[in-house]
């Protein structure tokens, strides 16, 4: 298992990331949900071992492998695989790009060419073989760094918005072929997204970061705000997008607001209630993430998720395209 | 304007006669130019590679160290050394002093902070997620420092360029330390200087279109080099 145990990363003494524990089980496929500057990226550079921490502990089975004093060894780094947001691939073909880490194992001959037709054919990346990393578009970059990852077989493959440059239906043929290939041999896989959609459809294990910590609401619906000065207790009124927001805080300045899903009621009708946050729109998307469970998304002016259950969503007949209206207390909504 | 002339023509006559001393003093200055470009950038490359690579104590003086010394003077270098391998000196059991070796030391002192300085800015340049890369695919620290030397290459052919520019065109410490002896260790640079101290124009300027030549034979492999290398 990969851990981190008391991290904290600051850079240029700006603290980035500061986790009390963050742990990859054998198998797991999570997802890392989370804005902009979140510290997603972070998080992976020091899952991959190439960072090391300002201060905390990482470890592989309990053992440290890396902390403020301890540079990673090679053997610790082969076991885990970062692709970066934006992957560079060497100079040279797609060939020896994908051959890099085998090379770097000593595996050379017919068993590395062997490994690196199977990954190529897995992530469709076969007809670009011989072309040089110019001569690849950013999808295709991004499909042979993937490519380049899974060749050297690691236990943890950390995928930084993997799909970026993809259009939806490479997302999808990529986020099958990590299916495949995790039902294959059983890696965990760690993927940092803003793209929710995804991270439901895919992982079996959402975490959201909001300012470089965990955030303990399930991680739909977090927004940066810039929240007004003055005012104590009283409830303030900040902008999201085209609608305003009530929350209940002290806090000023710049802020994650968290509107947890579950605290969301939702309407067919207007609402007339002491929920401060009342917003009419329509359903853009049902989701069923579990049995039982609808993950209920709507157009309010912005996107917002309300988790129901499935008898709700069966009652209020609610499909894609219908009125809805959404309200929440503004003491619901969460401050970071 | 007429001597100018009459110079260049000499030039020409005694480059195309094949001057047995012009020969040995353009021969004399490659082989210590050669050697000296090697011994600093061996050093100072990898020096370099560490300064712009690795996070350490200390690491930012040691920059500045390295950035103070491009602007070592020559002679200074050359007085320096003149000290330590005179008879009296620390170094003086070698016998080095009026030697192409001492020229060699002097000239690999003056390229060392260039190999250096210059190859920590080249570095600095790669893209840090060819590091990253090439470790989380699990290189060990020679195959990611050969793999980011590679993205480096054009920067890091300038940085040879300029470490040999300076050792071919060195004349304070060679003159100091080497004595420009005829036929021992005169150098293009201190026959120069010598023959036009002299009055025999023709000489020194021949001298000095051997060396232009030969910077450009140089400049000329290196991009060739590059050339092929980008294909």
């Amino acid at each position: 298992m990969l851990e981190l145990a008391g991290v904290r990363h600051a850079y240029e003494g700006r603290v980035v990331l500061d986790l009390e524990r963050f742990a990859v089980a054998p198998g797991a496929l999570i997802a890392i949900v989370g804005h902009n500057g979140s510290g997603k990226s972070t998080l992976l550079r020091l899952l991959a071992l190439v960072e090391r921490p300002t201060a905390g502990e990482i470890r592989w089975d309990g053992v440290v492998v890396s902390s403020p004093r301890l540079r990673p060894r090679a053997p610790a780094r082969r076991r885990i695989t970062l692709v970066e947001q934006r992957p560079m691939l060497f100079r040279g073909t797609v060939r020896e790009n994908l051959a890099f880490g085998l090379v770097a194992r000593g595996r050379r001959g017919a068993e590395a060419q062997n490994t690196i037709e199977r990954v190529a054919d897995r992530l469709s990346v076969t007809s670009l073989l011989e072309r040089q990393r110019h001569e690849l578009s950013d999808g295709e970059v991004q499909r042979v760094a993937v490519a380049r990852a899974l060749a050297v077989a690691p236990d943890v493959l950390l995928l930084d918005e993997p799909v970026s440059s993809a259009d939806r239906a490479a997302a999808q043929a990529l986020y099958a072929a990590l299916a495949e290939e995790r039902r294959a041999r059983g890696l965990a896989i760690c993927l940092a997204s803003h793209q929710l959609e995804d991270a439901y459809r895919w992982a079996d294990d959402i975490r959201a970061l909001a300012e470089g910590r965990l955030s303990p609401v399930t991680p739909e619906n977090l927004f940066r705000v810039e929240l007004p000065v003055g005012g104590g207790e009283e409830t303030k009124h900040v902008r999201v997008g085209p609608i305003s927001i009530a929350v209940t805080t002290a806090r000023e300045g710049s802020a994650i607001l968290a509107v947890p899903p579950t605290d969301i009621l939702v309407s067919t009708a207007p609402i007339v209630s002491s929920a401060r946050n009342v917003f009419s729109g329509q359903v853009t998307r049902l989701g069923r993430p579990r049995p039982g469970v609808v993950h209920l998304t709507a157009d309010v002016g912005i996107e917002l998720i309300a988790v129901i259950t499935e008898e709700a969503a069966r009652d209020l007949r609610l499909a894609p395209g219908s009125p809805v209206t959404f309200a929440f207390k503004a003491s619901a909504v969460r401050v970071f | 304007m007429d001597f100018l002339g009459e110079g260049l023509h000499r030039a020409l006559q005694l480059i195309s006669s094949a001057d047995p001393e012009v020969y040995g003093i353009a021969l004399l200055t490659v082989k210590v130019a050669v050697v000296a470009t090697v011994i600093a950038c061996a050093l100072g490359m990898p020096l370099g590679f560490v300064l712009a690579s690795r996070r350490f104590w200390g690491r930012r003086a040691a920059l500045t160290v390295v950035n103070t010394a491009l602007a070592f003077p020559t002679v200074v270098v050359g007085l320096l050394l003149y000290g330590l391998l005179s008879r009296r000196g620390p170094l003086g059991g070698l016998g080095w002093l009026y030697s192409w070796q001492a020229i060699v030391i002097g000239d690999v002192i003056l390229a060392f902070p260039i190999a250096a300085a210059l190859s920590a800015a080249a570095v600095q340049g790669v893209d840090p997620r060819i590091r990253r890369t090439a470790e989380t695919l699990g290189a060990g620290t020679w195959r990611t420092a050969w793999t980011v030397a590679r993205e480096a290459r054009f920067a890091l052919a300038a940085v040879i360029t300029a470490a040999f520019g300076q050792v071919v065109a060195e004349v304070g410490a060679a003159m100091i330390v080497g004595g420009n002896i005829r036929g021992s260790t005169r150098t293009l640079t201190t026959a120069v200087a010598l023959y036009t101290a002299q009055g025999d124009f023709g000489l020194a300027l021949a001298l000095g279109i051997i060396l232009l030549v030969m910077a450009l034979v140089v400049n000329i492999a290196l991009q060739l080099l590059q050339g092929r290398g980008n294909a």
